[in-house]
């Protein structure tokens, strides 16, 4: 059996890994709602430019902001969005395992967005156009350089991990025209019209509404990789909750593993004693 | 009928548009007054009534008064400055956006 003192100070350790998963689960959580909210905010920017887009449309195909049909790559483009490192458990791997089911070199490009991603395609032996890291902040995304990637290429599908619950973290991909555009069928539209004999343009009609293609583009992807990092901090908070559990329960172990320590050493000494009187007596 | 000013040729025309009935209603001080709202996807930068916005397009510096012809313009990067109700003017430095101009109601999508 450990000794009292020994145990004591394992408890004590246990007691602090239990305070620190108890703080690394509230930054997750508070993380979360932070984003939640964000995710929101966008939803209605979205619906507001969607309105104006609807209602100024000149026709109805999404060029994705280009001018007219401009196809550089006549190839599909994969878009990965995977953790930057640790603490991502196995979605990281479902998530490209699922993506390489569906890849052909031939006819699709990938770009990955997150260093974990990145590494397992390497290991793998394959090839990706273009690594960015994960923004490390939650606000005011820059997607524009993913965007000229966009634009280069016939269609774009992305990969990404997505929040169902605290508990629950799933897969999911999109299609981004697809994207955009349901996301704009759930907006209720203006019954108005939006053209040159009722508003004046700056600098014309087909300027406004590539404008208009390419933030809504640059939204939802923002979007998607907020969603994505929602889903690794959830993953975060999981993994915390579970070890701060295991750190009380290990705690409460090492607690009664010194009580039963110490008592033994106490009996010890009483036995010790009583011997030792017995023999005095005897004598 | 509401009169205009052609940005390119200077010309004053009239474009045959009814004003706005509820714009009458949107004074203060005699000085007639518009809701402004200046956002981002993530951030609002000024919501409010103001009596002016001036900003950068491609053809150069311009203003939005209240009861301005329905417009919408691309901004380029440029300090945006409010002349709010409360509170005074107020500058917002962007780097680009849209500018949606309807019913004494201005709407500034900045750049995602």
């Amino acid at each position: 059996m450990k000794r009292p003192q020994e145990l004591a100070r394992k408890e004590l350790d246990m007691a602090t890994i239990a305070n620190l998963t108890g703080v690394f689960e509230t930054l997750a959580s508070m993380k979360i709602s932070q984003v939640k909210n964000q995710v929101l905010e966008a939803q209605q920017f979205f619906a507001e430019l969607w309105s104006m887009y609807r209602q100024i449309r000149v026709d109805s195909l999404f060029r994705f902001g280009r001018e007219q049909e401009k196809v550089e790559i006549d190839k599909e483009l994969f878009i990965i969005i995977t953790s930057e490192g640790g603490f991502s458990g196995d979605i990281d791997q479902k998530l490209l395992d699922w993506m390489l089911k569906q890849y052909s070199a031939e006819k699709q490009d990938i770009v990955v967005v997150g260093h974990h991603g990145a590494i397992q395609l390497a290991q793998q032996g394959i090839s990706y156009q273009k690594y960015f890291k994960l923004p490390s902040k939650d606000q005011d995304i820059n997607v524009a350089p993913l965007v000229k990637y966009i634009r280069k290429y016939r269609q774009t599908t992305v990969f990404y991990q997505s929040y169902v619950s605290l508990m629950v973290q799933d897969i999911k991909k999109i299609e981004l025209q697809k994207a955009v555009q349901e996301a704009g069928s759930k907006v209720i539209n203006d019954e108005d019209i939006i053209d040159e004999r009722t508003y004046i343009f700056e600098p014309s009609n087909f300027a406004v509404v590539a404008h208009l293609e390419s933030s809504m583009i640059e939204i939802s992807l923002s979007q998607a990789i907020l969603e994505s990092k929602l889903a690794q901090y959830a993953s975060r908070f999981r993994s915390m909750s579970t070890a701060k559990e295991r750190a009380v329960d290990e705690r409460k172990s090492l607690h009664l593993q010194y009580n039963r320590a110490k008592r033994s050493v106490a009996d010890e000494r009483l036995k010790e004693m009583i011997n030792g009187m017995k023999k005095a007596h005897v004598s | 009928m509401v009169m205009r000013q052609d940005a390119s040729t200077g010309e004053i025309k009239d474009d045959g548009v009814k004003p706005d009935e509820s714009a009458e209603s949107n004074v203060i001080d005699g000085k007639a007054i518009m809701q402004v709202k200046v956002y981002s996807p993530y951030k609002v930068y000024f919501d409010n009534k103001a009596f002016s916005i001036s900003g950068v397009n491609a053809t150069g510096p311009f203003d939005i008064l209240p009861r301005h012809h329905p417009f919408i313009s691309l901004l380029e990067s440029c300090d945006l400055v409010v002349d709010a109700v409360e509170g005074g003017e107020s500058r917002i430095q962007i780097s680009g956006g849209i500018m949606h101009v309807k019913a004494d109601k201005v709407s500034v999508f900045l750049q995602v």
